[in-house]
């Protein structure tokens, strides 16, 4: 890991994190009212979470979307409470680990693609854990999280999938370095 | 965006109203919430969790929320209710049944206590509590991004609407058909992107110009968003 992936984020680089974060929870909004498909909400929860990482290459930059993500859909009242900040900030730390390992990420769509998938599986963490406090069998906690997760790691590897060209695009256009 | 006044809004929504618990401070709602949810952990027995159930219903009731709000808050509770109880019972049998109850009622009322402060907690209030907990930088961030929902809603709606006249295959119908995504990335997903990298220069500036980056550095050879 070079200084400049540990370097802190300057103010424009924050700003358009937290933008990556808006664009997540209005994904929520719009596709909430009009699509039943369980699980589709990570197809650009990953998307964003990965461009954010692919903009701005630091470490903790799609932890940072994830906190964001989390915290402005507590405030907008779009899931089960403050539980849900941790829902985003697992996928954003899965994606910053994986970029830490490999820093091209997110320029490889096989890369994106399994952190993606392996990103879209920790939403589950949160019950996992609460699942665990209620004494509930650990084998059937795992067969319910196969049985909830399978769709939404579809949709996350498909939104992951999409970030390698579009961060091409943006880097051909000179709008990220 | 915003639910109407009165609509039905959607689950752990703020709903306004002149109750109780409305005028209850923050810290006292989280309190309250904080050893509801604890209770839900430590009950085991069918009587304490019915408790628990009783004053879950009594604080929904002075809160002054609506059946239908109680049903949009617990509707995702009984879709797992309906997985876990039958897990259960596909590995023990009928005694499943009763293990998988317990749980998945002691989750909904693990749960149900932070509906609860949601519905009742305005974002106003929540924000405020935010500033005191978050450095400096990533509370303006968040009150940023958070004020800027509405404006990229519009900027969305309008880039569509752009698109959608020059012929685009981007009208909500269309987005589910998968050969219409190249459509909806390029015509869309891009100039989105591109204006929140224009917007986030310029409020960048503009919150220096204002004397911000006294508490962020400038660090302008680091910068990865191209000016």
């Amino acid at each position: 890991m070079n200084k400049l992936t540990k370097a802190k984020f300057t103010l424009r680089e924050a700003l358009y994190l937290g933008f990556c974060a808006t664009f997540i929870i209005l994904a929520r909004v719009l596709l909430r009212l009009k699509l039943n498909v369980p699980g589709h909400a990570m197809f650009f929860v990953m998307f964003f979470i990965l461009l954010g990482r692919g903009c701005v290459p630091k470490m903790g930059a799609a932890s940072l979307v994830g906190l964001i993500a989390g915290v402005l859909s507590t405030l907008m009242g779009l899931g089960k409470g403050p539980l849900l900040i941790l829902k985003f900030i697992c996928p954003g730390l899965v994606v910053d680990l994986g970029a830490a390992f490999y820093p091209r990420l997110t320029s490889s769509y096989v890369g994106c693609i399994i952190v993606g998938g392996i990103a879209s599986f920790t939403r589950f963490a949160a019950f996992f854990l609460i699942e665990r406090f209620m004494g509930m069998e650990t084998g059937i906690i795992w067969q319910k999280a196969i049985l909830d997760s399978t769709l939404t790691v579809i949709f996350g590897c498909l939104g992951s999938a999409m970030v390698p060209a579009v961060v091409r695009r943006l880097k051909a256009n000179k709008l990220i370095s | 965006m915003h639910r109407k006044s009165g609509g039905i809004g959607h689950a752990y929504q703020f709903r306004s109203a002149d109750s109780a618990m409305h005028h209850l401070p923050a810290a006292g709602k989280l309190t309250l919430w904080f050893f509801l949810s604890i209770g839900a952990i430590i009950s085991r027995d069918p009587w304490a969790l019915g408790v628990l159930l009783l004053l879950n219903g009594a604080t929904y009731y002075l809160s002054r929320l609506k059946p239908i709000d109680f049903f949009q808050d617990i509707r995702f509770f009984l879709i797992q209710m309906a997985i876990v109880v039958g897990l259960y019972m596909i590995r023990q049998g009928v005694d499943g049944f009763f293990i998988g109850m317990r749980i998945s009622i002691q989750i909904l009322l693990f749960f149900l206590p932070g509906a609860i402060f949601l519905r009742t907690t305005p974002s106003s209030q929540l924000m405020r509590g935010l500033r005191r907990i978050l450095p400096f930088s990533i509370a303006f961030a968040i009150l940023t991004s958070f004020r800027f929902v509405p404006y990229f809603a519009r900027e969305f709606h309008e880039i569509a609407l752009i698109q959608r006249l020059r012929g685009a295959r981007v009208a909500l119908r269309q987005c589910f058909n998968p050969f219409n995504w190249q459509d909806i990335f390029s015509c869309i997903m891009i100039p989105l992107i591109i204006r929140a990298i224009k917007t986030a220069n310029e409020s960048a500036l503009s919150a220096e110009a204002r004397g911000f980056g006294g508490q962020v550095p400038r660090r302008v050879e680091n910068n990865h968003l191209v000016q």
